[in-house]
C-alpha cells in the first residue's frame, strides 16, 4: 500500500520547496512594505482612491491594519488566487500528462487499482500543500515583529490551517479535469480556466441575486479576512470544503475507473 | 485452464473497427506471436486484454479472470508482466528509482539476474535515456517479478542486434521454465525464430492461426539473382515461383567498337562478358527477381551450373505475404 503516495510525495518535495520559498518571499516583501504604506496614507484613504469593482473582487475590507493589509496582498491574491490555481493546474496534470505521454500504461499494468492509483497521487499533493503552510507562517510572524506590529498568532496558524482544506477542494477541480481531458495542456489549461472562473463567479456576484452561485465555489468558504480580522473560524465551510474535496475525488475516480485510457 | 483465452473480442471506433470478432486461445507455455502491419489492432487487442480499454462485445480470460472485471484484473496482474509498445517511464526519475517503485508494488525477484542481462544505465534519469535503454529498462520490469504470463507488444523495436540476439535467447529460456509469452511483432522473421505458434491480424480481423512451420512455408522468400551470364527462363520452371520478373544485364549493343562501356559504371557492371551470346530476351536473363514458396533444396541444384554474380533469399516484406494469400478480401 501507499508505493505511489511515496514515490510521487517524494517527487513533490523539491517542487514544494521553491513554491514555499517563493510564498515566503511573497510575505516577506507584504509585510515590509506595510510600514511605508500605512504612515503615507491616512485610514482607509488609499482604499477609497481605488475602484469598487476591484475591492469587490479582491474582497478588501481594510487596508489600515497589517492584518487587512496582509489578507489582501498576500492571502486573498497569494493564497486564494496563486495557490488555489496552481493546486488546480498541478492535479490536472497527474493522470492526463501520464496518458498524453504513455506512461499511465506501464502503471495500469501493475497491480493496483485505478481508483487506488488516482487516491494515492491526488493525496501526494498534500506535499505542496503542507510545505507552503508550514513555511510561511513564521515568516508572517517573525516579520510582524521585525516592523513592530502585533500579529495573532493564533489567527495566522488558523488561517493557514484553514487553507489546507481550500487548496485540496482546488487540486479536487484539477484532478477532475485530468482524468476527463486525455491532454495532459488541455486539462491544465480547463483546470486554471475553471478554477479562475469560480473566483469571479464567488467575488463578482456577491450583492447580486445570483449569489447564490457562489455557494458553489471553494472560494466562498475560505475567508482570510474573517479569519484575520475578526478572528472567527467558520466550521461549517471547512466541512463544506472537506466534503467538495471528497465529492470531486470520488466523482473523478467513478470516471477514471470507467474510462478508456 | 488456457493463459488467454480470447472469445468475440470487437472494439469499434464508430469509424474504425480496430478489432473484429477476434477469437483464439494461447496455451500455457507457449511462445505465441500475434503478428500484423502496423495498425492492424494487435496494441488494440493488448491493451483490451489488460483492461485499459473495454470491448465493444466479446471477452476474454487471462489466467482464467475475465477482463471486464477490473477489480479482478488487479490480482491477476501480480502475476503478469506487460510491456508496452512505446514503454512510458518518469523522465524525471532515474532507472533506479523506477525499478525501486516496481519492486514495492509487485515484488522483485530476478532484477539482479535481469540487468546482468540488459543492462539499462541505472543511474541516468529516464529523459537522457535512449530509445534502447528505455526498451531494456522495459524488460526488466517486465520480467522481474517472475510472471507466469508475459505480454509484449512490439518488444525488440529499439533493441540493438546484439540485445535482440540476447532476448531471443532469453525467451526461449523462459519458456523453457514454464511462462507463457504472448507477443506482438509486425517483423516475419522475429515471430517465426521466436514463435511456436501465431496469429495473424490485419485490419482487426484474425486472418490465421498456424503453427510456425507452416506459416514459414506459406510466406515465402523473395529471391533475387543475379547471373555472369544469360540463364535460361525454363531453368525457373520449379514449383513455388511466383511473380517471376527478368531482365537482361544491358542491350550488348550499346557498347561501342572500343570496347569501352556508354552506360554508367554501375550498369556497365552488370553487362555480361558474353553479351553476345545472349538469346532471345523473353527466353533468358541475367537479372531475376521472384517470391518462391518451395523448397529451395529444389532451386539451387537448378542453379548450380551458372556462374552467379549474387544471389539472396529474403523473407518476403510482410505485406506481401498478406497480398498473396489473402489478397484482395482481406483489404480494409
Amino acid at each position: 500500500m501507499f508505493e505511489f503516495l511515496v514515490y510521487d510525495a517524494r517527487k513533490r518535495v523539491r517542487g514544494s520547496v521553491y513554491l514555499s520559498l517563493g510564498m515566503a518571499v511573497l510575505a516577506a516583501m507584504v509585510i515590509w512594505v506595510y510600514p511605508s504604506f500605512s504612515s503615507s496614507f491616512e485610514e482607509d484613504e488609499l482604499l477609497d482612491a481605488y475602484p469598487p469593482q476591484l475591492i469587490e473582487l479582491f474582497d478588501v475590507e481594510t487596508m489600515s491594519s497589517l492584518e487587512g493589509f496582509l489578507a489582501f496582498e498576500l492571502y486573498v491574491f497569494g493564497w486564494v488566487i496563486l495557490l488555489g490555481l496552481y493546486l488546480a493546474y498541478s492535479a490536472a496534470s497527474v493522470i492526463a500528462e501520464d496518458v498524453d505521454r504513455g506512461r499511465l500504461d506501464t502503471q495500469l499494468a501493475m497491480p493496483v487499482s485505478r481508483r487506488r492509483l488516482l487516491t494515492e497521487r491526488f493525496v501526494a499533493l498534500g506535499v505542496p500543500i503542507l510545505t507552503v503552510n508550514v513555511v510561511v507562517p513564521p515568516v508572517v510572524l517573525g516579520g510582524a515583529v521585525l516592523i513592530g506590529e502585533s500579529l495573532s498568532t493564533v489567527d495566522v496558524l488558523a488561517l493557514h490551517l484553514l487553507s489546507i482544506p481550500y487548496l485540496f477542494a482546488c487540486a479536487g477541480i484539477g484532478i477532475c479535469c485530468s482524468v476527463v481531458f486525455d491532454r495532459g495542456g488541455v486539462a491544465q489549461r480547463v483546470a486554471l480556466a475553471g478554477t479562475f472562473a469560480l473566483f469571479l463567479i464567488e467575488s463578482m456576484l456577491e450583492g447580486t441575486p445570483y449569489e447564490i452561485l457562489g455557494a458553489a465555489t471553494p472560494m466562498r468558504y475560505f475567508d482570510p479576512n474573517e479569519v484575520l480580522l475578526e478572528g472567527t473560524v467558520d466550521p461549517v465551510g471547512v466541512a463544506v470544503l472537506v466534503a467538495m474535496t471528497l465529492g470531486l475525488l470520488v466523482a473523478s475516480q467513478a470516471w477514471f475507473v470507467r474510462k478508456d485510457v | 485452464m488456457a493463459a488467454i483465452e480470447i472469445d468475440g473480442l470487437t472494439k469499434d471506433y464508430g469509424a474504425v473497427l480496430a478489432a473484429d470478432d477476434l477469437s483464439f486461445t494461447v496455451d500455457r507455455g507457449e511462445i505465441f506471436g500475434y503478428l500484423g502491419p502496423n495498425g492492424a489492432g494487435k496494441t488494440t487487442t493488448i491493451r483490451m486484454l489488460l483492461g485499459f480499454i473495454r470491448p465493444t462485445a466479446g471477452t476474454a480470460r487471462i489466467l482464467g479472470t475475465d477482463i471486464r472485471d477490473r477489480d479482478a484484473l488487479v490480482a491477476v496482474k501480480r502475476r503478469l508482466g506487460y510491456l508496452s509498445d512505446e514503454p512510458g517511464f518518469d523522465e524525471e526519475a532515474t532507472g533506479q528509482e523506477i525499478l525501486d517503485l516496481h519492486a514495492a508494488v509487485k515484488g522483485d525477484s530476478r532484477s539482479e539476474e535481469l540487468l546482468e542481462l540488459f543492462d539499462p544505465p541505472l543511474d541516468r534519469p529516464i529523459r537522457d535515456y535512449s530509445r534502447g535503454n528505455v526498451q531494456k529498462l522495459g524488460l526488466v520490469t517486465t520480467f522481474m517479478h517472475d510472471p507466469e504470463l508475459v505480454i509484449l507488444d512490439e518488444p525488440t523495436s529499439g533493441l540493438d542486434p546484439l540485445m535482440r540476439q540476447r532476448f531471443a535467447e532469453f525467451l526461449r529460456e523462459e519458456r523453457a521454465a514454464g511462462t507463457t509469452v504472448f507477443f506482438s511483432s509486425h517483423v516475419l522473421s522475429e515471430v517465426r525464430r521466436l514463435c511456436d505458434r501465431a496469429g495473424i491480424i490485419r485490419g482487426g480481423r484474425l486472418l490465421t492461426i498456424e503453427p510456425i512451420d507452416a506459416l514459414v512455408n506459406r510466406s515465402g522468400k523473395v529471391v533475387r539473382l543475379h547471373a555472369a551470364a544469360p540463364i535460361p527462363r525454363d531453368v525457373l520452371d520449379v514449383e513455388g515461383v511466383h511473380d517471376l520478373q527478368t531482365t537482361v544485364g544491358a542491350d550488348p549493343g550499346d557498347a561501342d567498337a572500343t570496347g569501352i562501356p556508354t552506360q554508367d559504371p554501375e550498369e556497365a557492371d552488370a553487362l555480361p562478358e558474353g553479351a553476345d551470346a545472349v538469346p532471345e530476351e523473353a527466353d533468358a536473363f541475367t537479372e531475376c527477381a521472384f517470391t518462391f514458396t518451395g523448397d529451395v533444396n529444389d532451386l539451387l541444384p537448378r542453379l548450380a551450373e551458372y556462374d552467379l554474380r549474387d544471389l539472396s533469399i529474403e523473407e518476403a516484406p510482410l505485406e506481401d505475404v498478406f497480398m498473396r494469400f489473402y489478397g484482395e478480401e482481406t483489404d480494409v
